[in-house]
């Protein structure tokens, strides 16, 4: 059975759906993505998931227990990442740490010795007597997390871990939380950038207007754009990509050719042979090539052909 | 459990918070001591020294009464024991400052009464020498404490129409200018001993100041429910009768801690006496602040934005110390008035801590500190059902 079961999750605020319909299930030991643009319904999804509030339909279990309607029962086998920085400003990184503990049911030497570990985890045990409000972005983000993992939950939910702080940060932080994956820690993580939940996950979920439209593995995922490259071309000026398409469709069909902003995507199995070919009819009949960029098959290809935006949109 | 460490935590914030910490511990001696200033010969000067005197220069470019009142009724003559003050162009007081002649300077601007009348913020500039940042707080807090009561003095100027007018004077000067002799002749009954003006305003004032150390406590509470952590505590293992017992039991310990401070600070430094049943002014005490965090607790459940609730709250503690007697001597108003305040958990305690104070023994209060306990706790249910009838309409 999973750690998480979700189903035909739905979330009304008054008459708008941020949360359509979703569902899926995380196996003990996995680590599950959550991709979706700014606004997908994400930290909606979560938010629910943790009993923050409850579905406006659906349901959700953790480890057997029903979310809905007894959320303290679950609670306390969740670690929770909230996307915004949760922690007492005025208060030391022990201190905010001793104190979520204790929120958990920790207490006395186990409490201290998690303490501890999880200063090391997160690298701030030199820092840990100063005030999170002298801390920078990447540091907050840390110990927003250690708060979240000392009473070694048996599911860790984190919500955009990573925003807006500096790259070392950054890279930290995944490191950590592929390691306590590694080490045997289920774990669920929302992000908009695909780089780190390709890094991270194993099975993901790709979010769009409150939907889940594709889930599965990376290579699952891949296949739904049958493992196509993309070709990605940018032109000086302005020009009309319509234009553009309408000369390309002789050798590509229409639906593989996508236009975002005044960039120009071409899906293709093969695009070496096909490039010199295209840049040829499309400078023939006038347009000036910018660049010309071929990305192997990714998330971002993935959810440009299926939704025809980008994720950063 | 978890309850006991949110107290504490909260208990930990307020402590860290300079401004609060003055309010809670600071203010209400100095207030007191004021008044006793006020009404003259009741300290000693060593006891005095103790607080050490310091030089305020005023420059009041105000074009209305208030500014006046506030230099030379308050700093001037309120305070001589404590503060001396002398009126100076805005260039003296900079060069007095820059030759560290003085220790702390105010400027009043030319519409501090109109802003007060008006309603809205006046921006009275508050200038100190580096060294003297404690006595800088002292004198914001005095201007804070005088703007409140006068905007307060001046809503009731306008509910009461003109012919009210004499009896509504600013909060601060009614103190010094209150007469002694009355307030003594009012408490004085046949086998009780008398209650003189000082102690009545250590009880009054007492009880106003853990009146606001409730609604501060309460607006940190709505104002953490508008943070992200309060998002984060809602899905830890606390529950929300464990919430509400940790909030209730940090605000109890903060104003227990100030109700001592107060009644410890009063007894020892101006030789306030609170009665001669230790036991029945401590019961009391506790029990007064019990039914006020009870109702802070219910306040801070019901509430939702910090905002609304700030200005509304400390409008309301001192339209409350004003009719519970805190401000106005209650014996001007009519008996069946001060009957009728007593379903005010302040006017209540208030009267029988003057009870305690005229010799009334630990039995003779029990039933007052009985009601009182009795709030609180119904406070604390009304609370607790409010909240898990929300959670249940929510979840339902
Ligand atoms: N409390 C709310 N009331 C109304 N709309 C909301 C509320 N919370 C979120 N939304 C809307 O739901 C959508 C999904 O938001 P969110 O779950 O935060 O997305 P994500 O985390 O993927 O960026 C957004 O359009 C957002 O504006
Ligand atoms: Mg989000």
């Amino acid at each position: 059975m999973g750690v998480l079961e979700v189903k035909q999750l739905t979330k009304r605020f008054k008459d708008f759906e941020a949360v359509k319909k979703v569902s899926f299930s995380v196996q003990k030991g996995e680590s599950f993505g959550l991709l979706g643009p700014n606004g997908a319904g994400k930290t909606t999804t979560i938010q629910m998931i943790t009993g923050l509030f409850p579905p406006s339909s659906g349901s959700i279990e953790i480890a057997g227990i029903d979310m809905v309607r007894q959320p303290k029962r679950g609670q306390g086998l969740l670690g929770i990442v909230p996307q915004e920085i949760a922690l007492y400003q005025t208060m030391s990184a022990r201190e905010n740490l001793s104190f979520w503990g204790r929120m958990y049911g920790l207490s006395g030497d186990h409490l201290q010795k998690r303490i501890n570990d999880v200063l090391e985890i997160i690298g701030l045990a030199d820092r840990a007597k100063e005030k999170v409000e002298t801390f920078s972005g990447g540091m907050k983000r840390r110990v927003n997390i250690g708060a979240a993992i000392l009473h070694n939950p048996e599911l860790l939910i984190m919500d955009e871990p990573t925003v807006g702080i500096d790259p070392q940060s950054r890279s930290h932080i995944l490191e950590t939380v592929k390691k306590l994956n590694g080490e045997g820690m289920t774990v669920i993580y929302t992000s908009h950038y695909m780089e780190e939940v390709e890094y991270l996950c194993e099975k993901i979920g790709i979010m769009d207007q409150g939907e889940f439209i594709a889930s599965g593995t990376i290579s699952q995922l891949r296949e739904t754009i049958g493992d196509r490259s993309r070709i990605v071309m940018n032109f000086s000026g302005a020009v009309e990509l319509e234009r553009i398409k309408s000369i390309l469709t002789s050798e590509i069909s229409e639906k593989d050719l996508l236009m975002n902003h005044n960039e120009l995507a071409i899906f293709h199995k093969e695009p070496q042979k096909i490039l010199s070919e295209l840049i040829q009819s499309v400078t023939g009949a006038g347009f000036e090539i910018a660049s010309v960029e071929i990305v192997e098959p990714n998330l971002e290809s993935v959810f440009l052909h299926l939704t025809g935006r980008s994720l950063r949109d | 459990m978890g309850f006991w460490w949110l107290a504490l935590k909260d208990a930990l914030l307020m402590g860290r918070d300079r401004k609060a910490l003055l309010t809670l511990v600071f203010m209400p001696i100095l207030l007191i001591g004021i008044l006793g200033a006020a009404f003259g010969n009741m300290m000693g000067e060593e006891e005095v020294a103790s607080i050490e005197k310091f030089q305020v220069g005023i420059v009041n470019l105000d074009e209305g009464e208030l500014g006046n009142a506030l230099a030379e009724e308050v700093f001037m003559k309120g305070l001589p024991e404590l503060i001396s003050a002398e009126a100076m162009t805005q260039k003296e007081l900079e060069d007095r400052l820059k030759q560290q002649k003085l220790s702390v300077g105010i400027i009043l601007p030319r519409d501090f009464s109109d802003h007060i009348i008006m309603g809205g913020e006046s921006e009275v500039k508050v200038i100190s020498i580096p060294s003297a940042s404690i006595q800088s707080s002292i004198v914001e807090n005095v201007v804070l404490q005088f703007t409140q009561s006068a905007a307060v003095n001046v809503i009731a100027m306008e509910a009461a129409g003109p012919s009210e007018m004499i009896k509504a004077i600013p909060a601060m000067s009614q103190f010094t200018d209150a007469d002694i002799n009355i307030v003594e002749e009012a408490a004085v009954e046949r086998d009780q001993k008398p209650v003189g003006s000082f102690q009545y305003y250590a009880a009054g004032m007492g009880v106003m100041f853990l009146l606001m150390t409730v609604i501060t406590g309460v607006s940190a509470m709505i104002d953490e429910k508008e943070q992200d952590v309060y998002n984060r505590l809602l899905v830890t293992k606390l529950t929300d009768f464990h919430y509400l017992i940790g909030k209730f039991i940090g605000l109890l310990f903060m104003s227990s801690i100030q109700f001592l401070i107060i009644i410890i600070g009063t007894r020892y430094l101006y030789d306030v006496r609170w009665g001669e049943s230790m036991t029945g002014v401590i019961l009391l005490g506790f029990s007064f602040v019990f039914s006020v965090c009870g109702l802070g607790v219910l306040l801070g459940t019901l509430v939702k934005t910090e905002k609304t609730f700030n200005a509304a709250g400390m409008l309301a503690t001192q339209i409350m110390a004003a009719v519970g007697g805190s401000m106005v001597p209650l014996y001007i108003f009519p008996d069946w008035v001060n009957t009728v305040v007593k379903v005010l958990p302040n006017a209540l305690a208030l009267q029988t801590f003057l009870e305690l104070m005229s010799g009334a023994n630990l039995w003779q209060v029990l039933i007052e500190a009985g009601i009182l306990v009795a709030i609180g706790l119904g406070s604390l249910l009304i609370a607790f059902v409010s909240l898990s009838a929300k959670r249940r309409a929510y979840y339902a």
